[in-house]
Formats: C-alpha cells, sequence, structure tokens
C-alpha cells in the first residue's frame, strides 16, 4: 500500500509545489519587490514583466537543463574519448565507426525510416482525417485506428511477430501466400531489404492514429467561408482538399511529421525485440544498445550522429517558429 | 496441419511453475537423505536476524522458483531475510545498477567474461580467503573452477571473485525415446553414426533435427554452443583455448572449419525441422518442441542440460552424448557452463551465503528439485530428482576434456554479440569466412 | 454541403468502405492477438486464429495397458476403451468421443479408417473402433506398453486460462499498482510545468526567446538513452537513488521538450485580440494565463496528457534504468518483458494475453478520455 499513499503524496506535493511556485513567485514580484505603485509604478510594470517569463520558465529551464543538456554536453565530451574514457582521441569514434560496414547499414537503414515512417504515417493520418470527417461512425471508425498508440512497443512487437509468423497455421502473411497457392512458408523478417519495411510497417501502424487525431482537430479549425467559397467558384473536392485545406494546415502537418520523425530516431524496441538487430534491420538507436556499457565512446558518437541527422528537420521547425512570431 | 502434442500437455505446461512455495521449506529439515548436518552446523554457527541480502540473476519462471526455495533454507538456517530477482535482461541490468551505486549484494552470472569485466571496474568484492583452496579441494577439476573465477581486480591484483554453483553440461542431444524406439534408431556412438543416422532419418521421410537460435536481443547464442562443441571435435583442446584467447585469428582455417561443421547440420534443408531458413528465427525455447510432436517434427536436438525446463510436461525425453568423431583422437570432450556468484555489494551475510553455497545441503536441496548438475564431491548423488540427472553427472565424470563455453569466456562485445549476431548471419547465407572475418575485426578493433 | 450535388452519394459510398477498409486493415493484428489470448497453446498452432471457430482435428496417444494382457491360442491380447485411458480421463473438460483415424507408429498416427485393423511391424495388430474401443494383439509376450495414437475432431475451446495465469502470478497485482504510482504523477508534473514555459514562450517577450525556442526544439532529440546513466549517478549522489522520485523527475525532464513543442504551438495558434485586448484591460501575464490561455488549451493539455500517459505507462527503459531491479518494484512493462517472456518464449497464448493485460488501461484511458479529447479538440481552433 505504501507505494500508493507515497504516489498520492507526490502528486499532492508535486502539484501543488508547482502551482504553489507560480502563484507565490508572481505575487511576490508584484507585491513586494516592484510594486505597481509610487513613483515608479510604470517602470515597476516593465521590470516585473522583464523577470516574468524567467518566472515562467525556471523550472522547465532546470528540469531540461540537467536531463537532457548536460548529459548531451557531458557525453559529447566522452564520444571523443577511447572506450574504456582514459585516452582523448578526437573525432576517432566517429572516423572508425563510419568505416564499419555495421554501422553503414544502420545508418542507410535509419534513412530509410526517417523518410518513410513520417511520410506514410502523416499521408494515412491525413486521409484517415479527412475521410472521416463527415462520416456518420467516423469517431468510431477514429477510435480504433487510434487504438495502436495504447500498445507498447513490446506489445505491438508481439502482435506483428504474430502477423509475420512463419508457420502458415499461425502468421496470416504466409497463410494468405499458402491460400494463393504458395507452398513454402516464407519468413518475411529474413527478406533482405523488404525487411526493413516490415518493421516499419508496425510503427507506422502505431503513429497514423496520433497524426490523425492532431490534423482531424487542425482540419475542423479551417474557416467554413474559404472552403464554401472554393465549392461556389466550381473546385471538386480533391482540389478542395489539396488546394484549399491542406495549405491552410501545413503549419500543424509540420509539427506532426517533425513529432514522428524524432519519435523514429528513438525507437530501438521494435527492431530490438523484432530481429535483434539480425538479418540486416539494424537501425542507429539498436546499433548504439549494442555498444551501451560496452563501449561507451562509441555509444555516445552514434547518438550525436542520430542529432545531426534530424538537423535539417530542425532547422525547418525553428524557420517556422520564427516565421509564426513576426 | 498436422503438428500435434499430447493431449493436455498445454493444460499443465501453462499451470507448470505457476504454484509458489509460501515460505515453506520444499523438504523438512531431518527427512531423507539429505545431509542436514552441514545444514545444523552452520545455522548454529551464522545468526543474521535482521540482515536483509538482495541476490539477482538471470532465472525466471521454474529456475526462479527453485533458486527461492533453496535460499529459503539460507534464510531459516540465519535468519536473515533473502530476496532473489530474476530478469531475462540481467546483463543490462547488473551493469546498470552496479554503476549507479545501488548494485545487489549478491549476483548470480551467467558469463564469466562479464564478471571479469566488472571485476576490471572495481564493481566486484574478492570472496573470502581461503575459498580457493576449499573449491580446489571440494569440486571436481577443482582447479579449474577456481582459475575461471580469479579476475585482476583495478588495483591489477589476481584474486578470487566468483563461486560455481550450479553448472550446466552442453554436449547433449535429447531425443524422444518413444520415437526412436518406434523408427528403430540407435544411439550414435561416434559422430560418424551421428551423420549417418542424420542422413538415415531423411531417407526415412524424416526430418533430424531441431535446431532453433531465435532468443531475443540473444538470437544466436545457441549456435555458438554449436560451433564451440565442433571446435572440440575437430581441434584439440589447446586450440580450443588460443581461440577463446583470441590468440590464434577467429577466422583461422580451424574454427571456419568448425563452424562449417555446424552448417553441415544446420544449411541444409534437409535435415532441419522448417527448413535451414528457420532455424534463425525459431525460438530455443520453443525448437524442442517438435520432438514431441505426433507425428515427430524432428528426432533430435542439441541443447544444454537446463533444456528439459522447455520441454512439455509430462513428456519422456532422454538424452545423448554428443558424440566425438572416431577419426579424430580427441578423446570425449565435454563443453560446459555454469553460474557465478559473485558479491557486488559488500555486507557479512552476502559472505555467509557464499560460504552457505559450500555446504553439501545447499547442494542438494537444488538437486531433489530440477535442472541442477553440481562438481561438488561432497553430495550424496541419490538425491538428483532424477535418472536423467543422474545420467547427466556421468557425462561430466566421463569426460576426457572439460572445456568451459568459450563464448561465456570472450569479452562480452564478441562472446555476447559479435558471434551471435555473425552465427545468425551464417545461417541466413553469408559464408563461414566472412563472418569469421568480421568476428575478427570487431575484436580487432577493441584493442 | 461541401460535395457538388450529383457526385454526393457514390463518393460517400466510396469513402465509407474505404474507411471500413482501413478501420479492418488497422484491427486485424490486434482482432488476431486478442482470439489467440484464448485459445490453448496447442490449438494456436493447430489452425489459424481466424479458423479458431470451427473444430481442429488433433492427433493423441494413448498407452494400452499391459495388465489387461489375455491369452487368445498364440496372440496376446489387450482390449480396452481409448477414452477410457488415464490419460484421458486426467484432461479437464474433454468432450472427445469420436475417432477420426488411427495408428500405431507415430509416423502414421492416423492413417487407418475407424474399424479397419492396421497391420503393425513384426505381425502385431491395432484395430480401434469409432466410439474408441481398441484390441491390439501381438503373436509374442507383450513386454512394453504399446502406444496407441489416434485422430479426433476437438471442439473450439476458448478459455481465460491464459489471463489467469498471469494474473496468478507473482507480483502482478504489485506490479500493476506500481505502474499506476510511476504513471500519474509522472503525467501531471511536467504538463504544469511546460504549460507555464509554453506560455512564455508563446506570448511573452523577452530577449532570447527564439533561442531558447530553438533550444527545445533541439532537444526534442535527444536520444534519451544518453541521460540514462549520468542522471542515475546524479541521484545517487543526491541520495534519490533508484526510486519513485528519481523515475517521476526522469520522466518529467524527458517528457519537457515535446509538451513544450506541441502546447506552445497550440497556444501560438490562440486568437491574438482576446489576449492582447485583455492586457490593454490591465491583466497580468499571470491572469491571462490562468484565466483565458489555460482553459483555451485545455484540448491540448488533454492530449498531451494522454500522449505522456501512454508513454510512461508503456516504457519499458526508464522504468528498468531508474527503479530498483528487485521484483517488488517492477512495473508492468518490466514483469512481463524480463519474467513473463523469458520464461515462456514459445507460448502465444500466455504471451497474447500478457500483451492485452498491459495495454487494458490505456486502452481503457483512451476510450473513456477520446471523447472528451475529441470534443475538446473541436471546440478549440488548431492553426
Amino acid at each position: 500500500m505504501s507505494p500508493i499513499v507515497q504516489g498520492l503524496i507526490t502528486i499532492i506535493v508535486g502539484v501543488g509545489g508547482c502551482v504553489g511556485y507560480f502563484f507565490l513567485s508572481n505575487l511576490v514580484l508584484d507585491k513586494v519587490i516592484f510594486p505597481p505603485r509610487g513613483d515608479d509604478a510604470g517602470r515597476n510594470i516593465n521590470r516585473a514583466n522583464m523577470v516574468r517569463p524567467w518566472l515562467f520558465l525556471f523550472p522547465a529551464l532546470f528540469a531540461l537543463g540537467l536531463y537532457l543538456v548536460y548529459p548531451v554536453i557531458g557525453s559529447f565530451v566522452r564520444s571523443l574519448y577511447n572506450r574504456s574514457g582514459d585516452e582523448f582521441i578526437g573525432f576517432g569514434n566517429y572516423t572508425t565507426m563510419f568505416a564499419e560496414e555495421g554501422f553503414q547499414t544502420a545508418f542507410f537503414n535509419n534513412f530509410l525510416w526517417v523518410i518513410f515512417v513520417p511520410a506514410a504515417s502523416t499521408f494515412l493520418g491525413l486521409l484517415v482525417a479527412q475521410l472521416t470527417d463527415r462520416l456518420s461512425w467516423g469517431n468510431i471508425a477514429k477510435s480504433l485506428i487510434f487504438m495502436p498508440m495504447a500498445i507498447s512497443f513490446v506489445g505491438a512487437s508481439l502482435i506483428w511477430k504474430f502477423v509475420y509468423a512463419n508457420d502458415p497455421d499461425v502468421g496470416i502473411i504466409n497463410a494468405i501466400r499458402f491460400a494463393l497457392g504458395a507452398t513454402q512458408p516464407l519468413d518475411v523478417l529474413q527478406l533482405s531489404f523488404w525487411n526493413n519495411f516490415f518493421l516499419m510497417v508496425i510503427l507506422v501502424w502505431i503513429q497514423t492514429g496520433f497524426a490523425m487525431v492532431i490534423l482531424s482537430a487542425a482540419l475542423r479549425g479551417i474557416p467554413e467561408e474559404t472552403v464554401e467559397a472554393a465549392i461556389i467558384d466550381g473546385a471538386n473536392p480533391f482540389q478542395v482538399f489539396f488546394k484549399i485545406k491542406v495549405p491552410q494546415i501545413m503549419g500543424t502537418i509540420v509539427v506532426v511529421w517533425t513529432t514522428i520523425t524524432i519519435l523514429v530516431l528513438k525507437v530501438f524496441d521494435i527492431v530490438y525485440a523484432m530481429t535483434g538487430g539480425n538479418f540486416d534491420t539494424e537501425i542507429l538507436p539498436s546499433y548504439m544498445m549494442d555498444y551501451m556499457f560496452r563501449d561507451d565512446g562509441r555509444a555516445t558518437a552514434v547518438a550525436f550522429v542520430i542529432m545531426i541527422i534530424v538537423l535539417p528537420v530542425m532547422i525547418w521547425n525553428i524557420q517556422n517558429a520564427r516565421k509564426e512570431m513576426r | 496441419m498436422k503438428t500435434t502434442y499430447l493431449a493436455g500437455v498445454a493444460a499443465l505446461a501453462l499451470s507448470a511453475g505457476m504454484t509458489h512455495a509460501a515460505g515453506h521449506l520444499e523438504f523438512a529439515p531431518g527427512d531423507g537423505d539429505f545431509n542436514w548436518d552441514s545444514y545444523n552446523a552452520f545455522a548454529d554457527a551464522n545468526d543474521l536476524s535482521g540482515q536483509t541480502i538482495t541476490v539477482t540473476g538471470p532465472w525466471t519462471g521454474l529456475d526462479a522458483e527453485n533458486v527461492e526455495k533453496v535460499l529459503a533454507y539460507f534464510a531459516e538456517a540465519t535468519g536473515a531475510t533473502i530476496n532473489y530477482s530474476g530478469s531475462d535482461s540481467f546483463e543490462q541490468d547488473i551493469v546498470i545498477s552496479a554503476r549507479a551505486g545501488s548494485a545487489p549484494n549478491v549476483a548470480v552470472f551467467p558469463q564469466p567474461g562479464l564478471a571479469a569485466d566488472m571485476a576490471s571496474q572495481g564493481l566486484l568484492t574478492p570472496l573470502a580467503d581461503g575459498t580457493s583452496d576449499w573449491i580446489a579441494e571440494n569440486y571436481a577439476a577443482g582447479q579449474s573452477w577456481v582459475d575461471l573465477a580469479t579476475y585482476a581486480g583495478q588495483d591489477g591484483a589476481e584474486s578470487l571473485y566468483g563461486f560455481f554453483y550450479k553448472v550446466d553440461v552442453k554436449s547433449l542431444v535429447w531425443y524422444n525415446p518413444e520415437a526412436f524406439d518406434e523408427a528403430g534408431y540407435d544411439i550414435p556412438e561416434t559422430m560418424e553414426e551421428l551423420k549417418a543416422l542424420t542422413d538415415q532419418i531423411v531417407e526415412d521421410g524424416g526430418t533430424p533435427w531441431c535446431i532453433g537460435l531465435g532468443s531475443g536481443a540473444a538470437t544466436g547464442w545457441p549456435a555458438t554452443d554449436w560451433v564451440e562443441d565442433m571446435m572440440l571435435r575437430t581441434q584439440s583442446p589447446d586450440v580450443y583455448d588460443q581461440w577463446v584467447a583470441n590468440e590464434i585469428p577467429f577466422n583461422d582455417p580451424a574454427v571456419v572449419a568448425a563452424i562449417e561443421e555446424f552448417g553441415y547440420f544446420a544449411k541444409n534443408d534437409d535435415y532441419v525441422n522448417g527448413g535451414a531458413s528457420a532455424v534463425a528465427n525459431t525460438d530455443f525455447r520453443d525448437s524442442p518442441t517438435g520432438l514431441f510432436s505426433i507425428p515427430p517434427e524432428c528426432y533430435m536436438h542439441r541443447q544444454a542440460s537446463f533444456i528439459p525446463t522447455f520441454f512439455p510436461e509430462d513428456s519422456e525425453s532422454d538424452f545423448f552424448y554428443f558424440p566425438a568423431y572416431a577419426e579424430q583422437d580427441l578423446g570425449q570432450p565435454v563443453l560446459g557452463a555454469g553460474t557465478l556468484w559473485a558479491i557486488t555489494n559488500d555486507s557479512d551475510a552476502s559472505h555467509a551465503l557464499i560460504e552457505y553455497l559450500q555446504t553439501p545441503i545447499a547442494h542438494e536441496t537444488w538437486m531433489a528439485l530440477s535442472g541442477f548438475l553440481t562438481p561438488h564431491s561432497g553430495v550424496n548423488t541419490d538425491l538428483y530428482a532424477t535418472d536423467t540427472n543422474k545420467a547427466l553427472g556421468d557425462v561430466l565424470l566421463n569426460a576426457t576434456t572439460f572445456r568451459f563455453d568459450g563464448s561465456d569466456l570472450m569479452p562480452g562485445e564478441i562472446g555476447a554479440g559479435a558471434f551471435w549476431t555473425g552465427m545468425v548471419d551464417y545461417v541466413t547465407g553469408t559464408d563461414a569466412e566472412t563472418v569469421a572475418t568480421g568476428i575478427q575485426d570487431r575484436w580487432s578493433s577493441m584493442n | 454541403m461541401d460535395n457538388i450535388a450529383g457526385t454526393k452519394s457514390s463518393l460517400s459510398i466510396v469513402t465509407n468502405l474505404s474507411v471500413g477498409f482501413l478501420v479492418l486493415l488497422w484491427l486485424i493484428p490486434t482482432i488476431g492477438l486478442l482470439v489467440s489470448s484464448f485459445r490453448d497453446r496447442d490449438q494456436i498452432t493447430e489452425s489459424g486464429w481466424w479458423r479458431s471457430f470451427s473444430a481442429v482435428e488433433q492427433t493423441f496417444r494413448i498407452r494400452a495397458d499391459t495388465e489387461d494382457v489375455r491369452r487368445e491360442g498364440d496372440l496376446y491380447v489387450i482390449e480396452g476403451n481409448i477414452f477410457a485411458a488415464d490419460e484421458f480421463t486426467e484432461i479437464e473438460g474433454n468432450q472427445l468421443d469420436t475417432i477420426a483415424g488411427f495408428g500405431g507408429t507415430s509416423r502414421d498416427p492416423q492413417g487407418t479408417e475407424p474399424g479397419e485393423t492396421a497391420e503393425l511391424s513384426r505381425d502385431r495388430t491395432l484395430t480401434v473402433q469409432e466410439n474408441g474401443d481398441y484390441r491390439y494383439t501381438s503373436p509374442e509376450e507383450i513386454d512394453r506398453e504399446p502406444s496407441i495414437y489416434f485422430a479426433a475432431q476437438t471442439p473450439p475451446d476458448f478459455s481465460l486460462e491464459n489471463y489467469e495465469t498471469i494474473m496468478n502470478s507473482d507480483n502482478m497485482d504489485r506490479a500493476f499498482i506500481n505502474t499506476l504510482t510511476v504513471t500519474i504523477p509522472a503525467t501531471i508534473i511536467p504538463i504544469l510545468i511546460a504549460a507555464f514555459a509554453a506560455y512564455a514562450l508563446a506570448w511573452m517577450d523577452f530577449k532570447g526567446r527564439g533561442l531558447l525556442i530553438a533550444l527545445v526544439v533541439g532537444l526534442l532529440v535527444v536520444p534519451l538513452q544518453l541521460a540514462l546513466v549520468p542522471m542515475l549517478t546524479l541521484h545517487n549522489q543526491i541520495g534519490i537513488g533508484q526510486s519513485y522520485i528519481g523515475i517521476w523527475l526522469a520522466h518529467t525532464g524527458f517528457g519537457l521538450p515535446l509538451a513544450i513543442y506541441l502546447l506552445r504551438n497550440y497556444m501560438v495558434g490562440l486568437p491574438r485580440d482576446i489576449i492582447e485586448s485583455a492586457k490593454v484591460d490591465g491583466a497580468t501575464d499571470f491572469q491571462v494565463f490562468t484565466k483565458i490561455v489555460l482553459p483555451l488549451s485545455f484540448p491540448a493539455l488533454a492530449s498531451f496528457a494522454i500522449f505522456q500517459f501512454l508513454w510512461t505507462w508503456n516504457d519499458l527503459l526508464v522504468a528498468k534504468v531508474f527503479l530498483p531491479s528487485n521484483s517488488e518494484s517492477w512495473v508492468m512493462t518490466v514483469k512481463i518483458a524480463d519474467d513473463l517472456l523469458g520464461s515462456r518464449g514459445g507460448d502465444w497464448g500466455i504471451l497474447a494475453a500478457a500483451a492485452f493485460i498491459s495495454i487494458a488501461v490505456p486502452l481503457i484511458v483512451f476510450f473513456t478520455m477520446q471523447r472528451y479529447l475529441v470534443r475538446g479538440l473541436l471546440a478549440g481552433s488548431v492553426k
């Protein structure tokens, strides 16, 4: 029972603490340090407004700094040292890594993942969002497609192992092949190159629901007038969708795309559980896990390569954010 | 399809191992032919009331229950509280918790290589003085067990860090006596006969072997045992030792030949259940069930002594020694492995636990359960739960050469990494030479 | 109203069909596992789940009892009934009563029709009737119990056995409570912190705002594996160690970038005039935030809460690192991955049931919250 009590206390202390922090710090700022009274009233309001953002940001920045920035910097330094961490070797880890065939495979596969999974999930999510928009049973359909989001990667891998199983009495893929006249079972996870896509399908299956929920909300937010105007002008449904709706929700599409891309770069569970990185299906996060706790220099170097891959997406996002601010 | 099992097997298998010994001891002290004197003597000498010992190890399921039952005697004798936790990813967990400084008191290593690694980082505590003498005296082939557990510490000084308790014999072929009997097959005495039997079974329209390398993230390891066994059957033990220590390269012709010997069985579509392509992805726990299906999906399964835990409940099984070539004069080599108990978080009670493992009763209580072999020479071997276990003990005794599982001795990156994935590449098509060269490259890059 | 008259009906049929097809495609894998979780291990490998509602032909073996041997002239004979054999009476709830075929060797376990006589090696014979009566004859003395193989139709067998096995396994209830204890605070705390930060980044003017946004976006991609070991070491140094507090903080830290990113993107899209007019009226930022932005952002908060909940519930890695590795502190994912899967590798029924137990709560949360979620999303306006 004690963990429950402990949990309840934390919820109260944690949540109460957060609310209390934000409320009290504002109170102190407004009433005590820079009270908007007396001669300096105007100046004090301005000063308080300069400080306030940092009050709002402080807890987040503190947690981010501690849990993400500090390890990133520490790890970058670590990646410049050799496996036991006692000799500085500059970019030695990076150069040996890039020369290695296993890494090249992982890099190439990861490239496929980053292109295919976000594209397919976003596209399918958009498609479902649009199709279910005016459907009487649209919400039910959406819930069902969203459902895989609730399943852990380990659970999802299990579900798909079942689909891909070699035995035509277990795996539906092979059962269909047999029904169509095949005589030898086929292990799709061993089909070189294409097996990557069979693994990606799992993540697409999970993430389409996410894309759908967000994009569906965005579609509903489009002002009716713009759509009506287009219809009056004689646009067909496809034109309405691609020329009127999609451009208006571009911002949301970017968000969805980015979120899924980031997820792709972190997920190692699927590859780990389905193939253990065998049959040339290794991707960078699972490659990194191979070296984790064995050769930390190499493992951290892989992490930085992952971060560099997303750089274009990051820059795109930052530019977007800039545009909005203006 | 006609893949079938004995009726009721499933129901029993599912409920197997779910009963929990709630606090009481499996065999009441004083009953049976156990060495209760050793128990009483230990109980009198040690009082650890109020202390708690945490133990982590690789065992889950039935094995975890067994170890809990065995450790319950220690708790009963000393008054200490003892908690065992088993995890399928023990190798990762122990490194994480040791680095974090929250290691359990005692860890049970399935791989001496990992223990040596941790010892060199100062994460293990050397065992009490005199333990090595005790092992050398009381274990069969005692000195070799001492050597396997003696590592250099952080300061470079060598000391004994681990105590072997629970040993597995690996050079075994499991079969279903009923199926052998019906088909009129005899137990092969030599590798030549084994190969002839393999062909005979194919001729009779059957499939000789069940081989499965699947094991989640550890996929591939069963193949390393095959290769090691083949090394011992084609090369002298010295060459084996040089290979394990990387004194000869991994892509030495001797090693490549041993890999190809494994491929002789595993890469032949007629020889393995499901064809060669099924080998890589079939779960190793799943593959032996083919022995017991009706009609048999296969007749033989080469695996270590722990595998009956995964057989369908109630199934009749037997094993024979994985034979050596008659034409090679290499005697009767046996490949084995064992779990190593080491202290990861020092306390008096942890040392007492290691001391307890030296009493005959600690061995006998597990012998009487299942899946346990011991080199302890002072135990009553009549207590082995089954004749099979007793016969396994004989394999150990008849061995002219005993070698520890090589992949467990290699550095983790090779023995628990490159070697595994290399074997998967090999069974899925890459040739032995390329695979071996790849593994050697990884090994070279570590230095 | 958004369709051109005339194409409307055909378009709506196409829409209905294609949505139906997609939903079906999405459901098939899960349904397969769900159906399998109620079947027993034999039947799973015997026939695909899509055929699970029809009877399956299974092969069995019994042994004739040598105690019943009698002599008939030169022959040694055993007679009995298959369904009366010990092997059968032990099986719970078996409903077999008809033989489809039989045989005397495991190679050919069902090649002979009931009523006919199978000739076995060494002049032995075996006859089995459809009702299970058998007669085994041998010219020589019978020293070991002969095996009789037969095939019979087994009716579909659905049961909760797999679920019971898992629920009864040690510490499962404990794991469930542990998971809840980890999940709830780890969902609420980051949302609260992120909401304030997101507001500051969206609607407050200060130097370095662009830089901070860039930083948050950049931190999105940090593989959290990087942070595991350094953070754990830090937790140990400050005395938290492997504990719930540690894992709550860790989930908070790892969840923040996405929370801030999503919430800021949402808040930026809120109508500028409402916020600006409130400020003109003299509302402070704190008031604007709590009275206007927070209620308006509710849909985004709710959806992020759902995502963060699912993420922490399903997390394996963080739990393994930041919680002690003893069985009392295992959460459900660890329990399933490290304990259950390891010891029962090939047992599909158990694995399937384990998967469903672990997704039950997220599904319940999702299905109860989703109305709320969708309604919330409709009320807001996303740019």
